[in-house]
């Protein structure tokens, strides 16, 4: 297969996934770009490091008594998982319907609010608008345990409308009245319980207990209702029907994964007043979300074999947010696959980069692109990339030792040992100034010798030194 | 197979739960294990875990009446500290003996709590030691040792001086995945929880394959990787059924007797808090702990998540002078108590 084509795959495989070794892009290769694209969608059975490994060694990541609990568990399917893509979906969505800890104060429910979305991340947008509306973290973070038949609370009913689905200017403010009307008697279980002890953050006497929806029908308005035109005794379900066929949402969640998948846009706020990049590739996603019958699935296949996805222009415009480089990483080392004591503090060195899952800055989520990027998250991000990548003994480097061994007795020319580093680390396209300094870089640090098929510790130590500056490049932290 | 029934109705019954979760002090965070000296002192080793301060890593002592004699250990690497602590076990002479699986070592306290020693190299030669957990003497005073990412089980005096090991890694009679929980019999025999082959097996005293019971699944007689193995005077097997959140307990030649789920009442130290603390009491009072939920998924670690009095992490197993049963539940922080229904 052409190299040109192996370098598409790759910036697939860094869009719908966290990247991908050499070895897996050839074997993607054999089936081409689109049949890779089919295989990254088929997720009905995906495999990651086993939960009853990741409970055995990690209790809390079992029951959840600590604030951020469930975010290695996380960690450890984003990094082993065997589908990438539903991973990443459910990143998506966790950005979109972003729910956090401060208010929740409970992990356990966040946890299981990530495990609803991986459920229901690349099916029909109903059924996860319906399930996120369900969901007790939701109830909590938005109110609508509040929302009572004779006095309603409309947080959660704005939020859907303006955050979840359609975007401000598309709804009146009866409506969102209305929509709170709907979802009355939307609530969790033991409520009172649950609300006291996650105020006071009580894990007493027995560890946390799970929340579980409630539908409380004495609580629920079952009376006429006018929403976006349309008149009846809707409930919840009802509603997200009207909601997902409004041409508003279609639009909403096609410019959310163009900005997520394919190039940024400005932050949510800004989308009333500033065109998308793209207009056309907007509209042709929302032809796809309709033509679909609202399958995200189907939208995600058109979205990857668009042209627009495909081409050059928008190969590593995308800053990779915390969550993706250190997954990226992590999965380039090969390094994960049993739990192991440190892998909490990976999962905190995402969080000095900016990041921390299940709890973005506001209800808004994160607004990704170059706000990643400020001095301080710079300098963690290479610091990181180049720490798990410099290190000798992974196996990872050890492939890496064997590629460059393979070359064959004597010494290795340094734009060789480059090359061989930027396959290896994903097939990664520099711009030739970055790859002229690299090979300067490499060969300023004396040649590399193979002896017996094999390089002496040394030249192990420089080629880490070159990994190490790879990491660095804007190439390599960028999607 | 028709008095099975009549076993299962009868053989254990609960009589009450003790302890408490705190992240300090009198209670229990993330409890592994527990032991018992001959005076009746209780040990349970909390383990805590890794982004938690360092001195919510602890045993604490107590008996089952909830009298608290305080704790000893902490998180660290020096003397008397603990990484991943996850075994816990006493020699005839009331030395208390905690396996660290981290650090690869075995520290030795006296009865008080008082550091004398540890040993242990990390390594996988004989006598090194990889993923130390579970931990029993036998009737020879030596100390049997998981070790576990090893795939055998290690035999040692208790000053550590190698003895002999057995068990290699795979799933035939005899070999290991990931071994957990150990037990031994009057006859010295040793039954392991093979945790990743979801199994008990049976060994002589001096390693010998005998027999295994169980395979994987969540019918009866059936485990998911069990965490705990202890065989009382009779020759009855008690499992840690720990992937699916109960207790099984199988006959002398492993047949199924009974399935126990867990029925945890409020403990004295639970009583305590919620007696000052009225307010959490009162809503505790009105709820219903008992709910009919539709479950996420068809896991047992799901429904015990929602309902309380359920086993949620039963990890490991002890006998006291009584054979009755102490059941340690990890994410629960407390422990079932059960007694024959004679």
């Amino acid at each position: 297969m052409p190299e040109r084509q192996i370098e598409l795959i790759a910036h697939l495989a860094r869009r719908a996934g966290f990247g991908a070794t050499r070895e897996e892009l050839e074997e993607y290769g054999k089936i081409g770009y689109e049949g890779t694209v089919d295989k990254l969608l088929e997720t009905s059975s995906p495999q990651w490091m086993s939960e009853y490994l990741i409970r055995r060694y990690h209790p809390d990541e079992s029951s959840m008594l600590a604030g951020l609990s469930g975010l290695e568990a996380w960690l450890y399917r984003m990094i082993t998982t065997d589908t990438p893509l539903l991973e990443k979906m459910t990143l998506f969505w966790h950005g979109i319907f972003a729910t956090g800890y401060p208010k929740v104060l409970n992990a356990k429910p966040l946890s299981d609010q990530i495990r609803m979305f991986k459920k229901y991340a690349m099916g029909d947008f109903r059924h996860l608008l319906v399930e996120m509306a369900r969901d007790p973290a939701m109830i909590i973070w938005l109110d609508n345990q509040q929302n009572h038949k004779d006095a309603i609370n409309e947080n959660f009913g704005r939020e859907l409308l303006e955050l979840f689905s359609m975007g401000v200017g598309n709804y009146t403010e009866d409506d969102v009245k209305e929509c709170a009307r709907a979802f009355t008697g939307w609530t969790i279980g033991n409520c009172e319980y649950m609300e006291l002890r996650s105020a006071r953050d009580s894990d007493w006497p027995y560890g946390r207990i799970s929340w579980h929806y409630q539908f409380d029908a004495q609580d629920h308005d079952d009376g006429e209702k006018e929403f976006l035109g349309r008149k009846g005794n809707f409930n919840g379900e009802d509603i997200v029907e009207i909601i997902c066929e409004q041409e508003a949402t279609a639009r909403f969640i096609a410019r959310h994964i163009y900005h997520f998948f394919v190039a940024d846009e400005p932050p949510v706020p800004q989308w009333p007043y500033q065109s998308p990049r793209d207009p056309e590739a907007i509209d042709q996603i929302v032809q796809a979300y309709f033509d679909s019958n609202y399958d995200i699935r189907a939208v995600m296949k058109f979205v990857f074999n668009s042209d627009f996805f495909k081409s050059e222009d928008c190969w590593y415009e995308k800053v990779k947010s915390p969550a993706e480089l250190v997954t990226g990483v992590m999965r380039l080392t090969e390094s994960v696959d049993r739990p192991k004591y440190e892998h909490s503090s990976r999962q905190l060195r995402m969080q000095y980069m900016g990041q921390t899952l299940s709890n973005p800055p506001s209800v808004e989520g994160w607004d990704g692109g170059t706000t990643w990027i400020d001095t301080g998250a710079l300098v963690e991000r290479m610091n990181f990339a180049s720490e798990e990548l410099g290190k000798l003994e992974t196996p990872g480097s050890k492939e890496l030792f064997d590629k460059i061994a393979f070359e064959g007795n004597g010494d290795v020319e340094a734009g060789r040992i480059i090359d061989i580093c930027l396959k290896h680390l994903g097939t990664i396209n520099v711009k030739d100034d970055t790859r002229s300094k690299l090979v300067n870089y490499a060969s300023k640090n004396g040649v590399i010798r193979v002896v017996d098929q094999e390089i002496d510790e040394l030249g192990k130590e420089k080629i880490a030194g070159v990994v190490k500056l790879i990491a660095s490049t804007p190439e390599f932290q960028r999607a | 197979m028709a008095t099975k029934g009549l076993e299962q109705r009868q053989f254990l019954r609960y009589v009450r739960t003790v302890g408490m979760t705190t992240m300090r002090g009198r209670g229990f965070y993330y409890p592994m294990d527990t032991t018992m000296s001959s005076s009746g002192r209780i040990y349970v080793l909390s383990r805590s875990f890794e982004r938690a301060p360092s001195d919510t890593i602890r045993i604490t002592m107590l008996n089952e009446d909830g009298d608290y004699f305080g704790v000893f250990g902490s998180g660290g690497i020096g003397n008397g500290q603990f990484r991943w602590p996850c075994g816990i076990a006493l020699n005839d002479q009331n030395r208390v003996f905690v396996t660290d699986e981290y650090l690869n070592r075995v520290s030795v306290f006296n009865e008080s709590g008082e550091f004398i020693k540890h040993w242990g190299t990390g390594g996988k030669n004989e006598g090194m030691l990889n993923g130390p957990c579970g931990i029993v003497f036998d009737q020879d005073n030596n100390v049997l040792i998981a070790d576990s990412q090893n795939h055998r089980i290690q035999k040692f005096t208790g000053d550590g001086q190698f003895i002999s090991s057995f068990g290699v890694y795979g799933n035939g009679d005899g070999r290991l995945n990931l071994p957990w929980g150990l037990g031994v019999n009057q006859e010295g025999e040793i039954f392991v929880a093979d945790w990743g082959n979801d199994r008990i097996q049976r060994f002589s005293p001096d390693g010998k394959f005998v027999a295994k019971y169980g395979s994987s699944g969540r019918q009866e007689g059936e485990f998911m990787r069990p965490a705990g193995v202890i065989i009382n005077q009779e020759g009855y097997i008690y499992v840690a059924d720990w992937g699916n959140e109960r207790v099984q307990v199988l006959g002398p030649d492993g047949e199924f007797v009974q399935t126990i789920r867990g029925e945890a009442t409020n403990s004295e130290w639970a009583d305590d808090f919620l007696g000052v603390n009225v307010e959490e009491a009162g809503a505790r009072k009105r709820a219903n702990l008992e709910p009919d939920i539709e479950y996420f998924n068809d896991d047992p670690h799901e429904e015990s998540s929602h309902i309380e009095k359920l086993f949620w992490g039963p990890v490991s197993l002890m006998l006291d002078a009584k054979d009755r049963l102490f059941i340690t539940e990890t994410n629960r922080h407390r422990i079932q108590v059960y007694e024959r229904n004679n």
